[in-house]
């Protein structure tokens, strides 16, 4: 072993930092990354696979509901005004915000959860109806996916910050999650626009 | 790369699994679903992937060069820029694996100039290294033996491939030998021949034993002679119109002569495969002991001892220099600070890599394995049944449910928090 010196002391450095400074901060862009390849995927199949029809949706297949679907994407938008002011408070290490801002999320995400069951009905097609429905339905269970996902977490996170000791750690975990939701919320507009309105005007 | 290649082939993988469990209609013509939608899907994962196990590689080759000629790499910035370019480039070459479906002109074109482009990143690699050898001491040991045969295939693979980048030319050799040899340099020259570089090169860091220089230099040449004489008749039987994945032919065709040829060499690589593990058996038991830098390396896993302890440093090197065990002074600065009664590291900024914050690692756990079993009697139960979903994702929910539960947490972490405040 090679002799040394110590040169750095780092023992006055925090333990606790949010955003880019976290490392479940990247941890959390990388799984944006796939995620939101996989959906962009499920976009470009769409738009590849309308070449091979005259029409679209296919003859025969009504065009989807679009009540449900549009209530859900203006919910999904709004629900960033609460997730952001959660994102602060945790950034200001302020726990009872924290938590009444969570409780407010929680059932918004749930309200979502309920609404994308609606939502599969008003595709108006079924998956084995032609490769429109197959695409249709890929594009929002890919998405859904990572809704329940986000409601578990969303869920976990509120409990954990009722309990008995809340961490520096967690309120960083918070935040993370938060821009977990930024990412779920706003890559549903557009989805939503491909999937429930294109076939509209395409 | 891996991050934003593999989903496509996972995607794809889903459509097909789709189609064949649940009677979606994606890669079903019948019904408005499109073949040709697979093969887009599939190379553009496909041809990142080829880079993905190709710029590795690259790290182990100017790592070797750059020990073995004694002097840091010529050209630093502009070979990583190259790198960078390569990863970027990878994305934009997909449909060359697709000239013979039928695509627009205007489509060929523009695959046949990005596809060409790749030479230039790649091109000045080569030189840099070429310069580096030229300007350097070079010694002759097998680490470098391989680095030097892996320059001279992976031209000749280069060479091909600019050649079926363009589409006349593909259209004439499409799925004959000769794609069969063009990939086998690139990928045998390109990703192999630095693979054993490096294996020769960090065997003795890995396991504390020298392997032997005389029966390495054997592997290396019979690998090299073979390799060689196994793929580069196969350019001419493809020119010849041999198909690929065919396993006979007539006597008529006149291809059994460099067949032969290429069986004969085959077989040497067989040879140089045994003669490659004799030496790693033998070397394991009876190598001479190696020293903590036995090939007077310049980068950090030099500095400590071989094999390394399970913690690597007992105090985490400060790096000043790209090459800290040529430039820096003795003795090696270090980081202080850090606990030594929990899994403590050190986290930096991400450009300048100065000290930033420090992370606790978590404990040994079970639940991370348990997780990836469940993820994989998910997958492997779905190619026969869509019940795999039913019965895989409570496994898979079950593993990251006891991965993230509270229990195991020990709220330790608030303690350090609050001591050292």
């Amino acid at each position: 072993m090679t002799a040394t010196r110590p040169a750095v002391d780092v023992r006055a450095l925090p333990r606790t930092v949010f955003g880019h400074r976290s490392l479940m901060w990247w941890g959390t862009i990388g799984f944006i990354i796939i995620e939101g390849t996989t959906l962009f995927i499920c976009a470009v199949t769409y738009f590849y696979l309308r070449r091979n029809f005259t029409t679209w949706p296919p003859e025969h297949i009504y065009r989807p509901a679009l009540l449900i679907p549009t209530i859900q994407a203006i919910l999904m938008l709004l629900s960033n005004i609460p997730m952001r002011w959660v994102d602060r408070a945790s950034s200001r290490m302020d726990v009872p915000a924290v938590r009444s801002g969570l409780l407010v999320c929680s059932v918004l995400i749930v309200a979502m959860t309920i609404l994308r069951w609606f939502e599969f009905q008003s595709l108006k097609v079924r998956w084995d109806t032609t490769a429109y429905g197959s695409v249709a339905w890929a594009t929002v269970v890919s998405h859904t996916t990572l809704l329940v996902l986000e409601m578990a977490e969303t869920l976990a996170i509120t409990v954990l910050m009722f309990g008995e000791q809340v961490e520096d750690r967690d309120l960083a975990g918070v935040s993370d999650n938060a821009l977990y939701w930024y990412f779920l919320t706003g890559v549903w507009i557009p989805l939503y626009v491909i999937v429930f309105l294109t076939p509209y005007f395409m | 790369m891996v991050l934003f290649a593999m989903p496509w082939v996972a995607t794809a993988t889903q459509f097909l699994a789709m189609d064949r469990l649940v009677a979606t209609h994606f890669f079903n013509q019948a019904e408005g679903g499109d073949a040709l939608l697979w093969q887009h899907l599939f190379w553009f994962f496909g041809h990142p992937e080829v880079y993905i196990i190709f710029i590795p590689a690259l790290g182990f080759v100017s790592s070797i060069v750059a020990t073995f000629t004694r002097r840091p790499v010529f050209g630093y910035p502009v070979m990583v820029l190259s790198m960078v370019a390569t990863g970027f480039l990878g994305f934009g070459l997909w449909v060359h694996h697709m000239f013979a479906t039928g695509i627009p002109q205007l489509g060929q074109s523009f695959f046949t100039g990005a596809s060409m482009m790749i030479a230039i990143p790649s091109g000045i690699q080569i030189f840099c290294w070429i310069a580096t050898i030229w300007s350097g001491r070079p010694r002759f040991s097998v680490p470098f033996l391989f680095v030097l045969g892996f320059v001279v295939l992976f031209i000749i693979g280069g060479f091909t491939g600019v050649m079926v980048a363009s589409v006349p030319f593909d259209q004439q050799v499409h799925d004959t030998y000769f794609v069969v040899a063009h990939f086998h340099y690139v990928l045998i020259g390109g990703a192999v021949f630095p693979l054993f570089g490096a294996f020769y090169h960090w065997f003795p860091k890995i396991t504390g034993r020298m392997l032997s220089e005389g029966l390495g230099r054997w592997n290396f040449w019979l690998f090299f002679i073979g390799m060689n004489l196994t793929f580069f008749p196969m350019h001419q039987l493809g020119f010849e119109g041999m198909p690929r994945r065919i396993y006979t032919y007539l006597p008529e065709t006149g291809w059994g002569d460099l067949n032969l040829l290429a069986s004969i060499g085959a077989g040497l690589i067989a040879i140089s495969m045994v003669i490659f593990v004799a030496n790693v058996v033998v070397s394991l038991r009876g190598g001479v002991p190696a020293p903590d830098n036995p090939w007077g390396g310049e980068t950090l896993e030099w500095a400590t001892s071989s094999p390394p302890r399970p913690y690597n440093f007992a105090h985490i090197p400060v790096v000043e220099s790209r090459s800290p065990l040529w430039e820096q002074a003795q003795p090696m600065p270090v980081v202080t600070g850090l606990r030594t009664d929990v899994r403590d590291t050190l986290v930096t900024t991400l450009l300048d890599a100065e000290p930033d914050s420090k992370h606790r690692h978590p404990v040994p756990t079970i639940w991370p394995f348990l997780t990836a079993v469940g993820t994989t009697i998910l997958f492997v139960t779905l190619i026969f049944t869509p019940w795999g979903v039913v019965i895989g994702t409570p496994l898979f929910l079950l593993g990251l449910l006891g991965w993230g539960w509270p229990h195991g947490r020990d709220k330790r972490e608030q303690q350090l928090v609050e001591s050292e405040a």
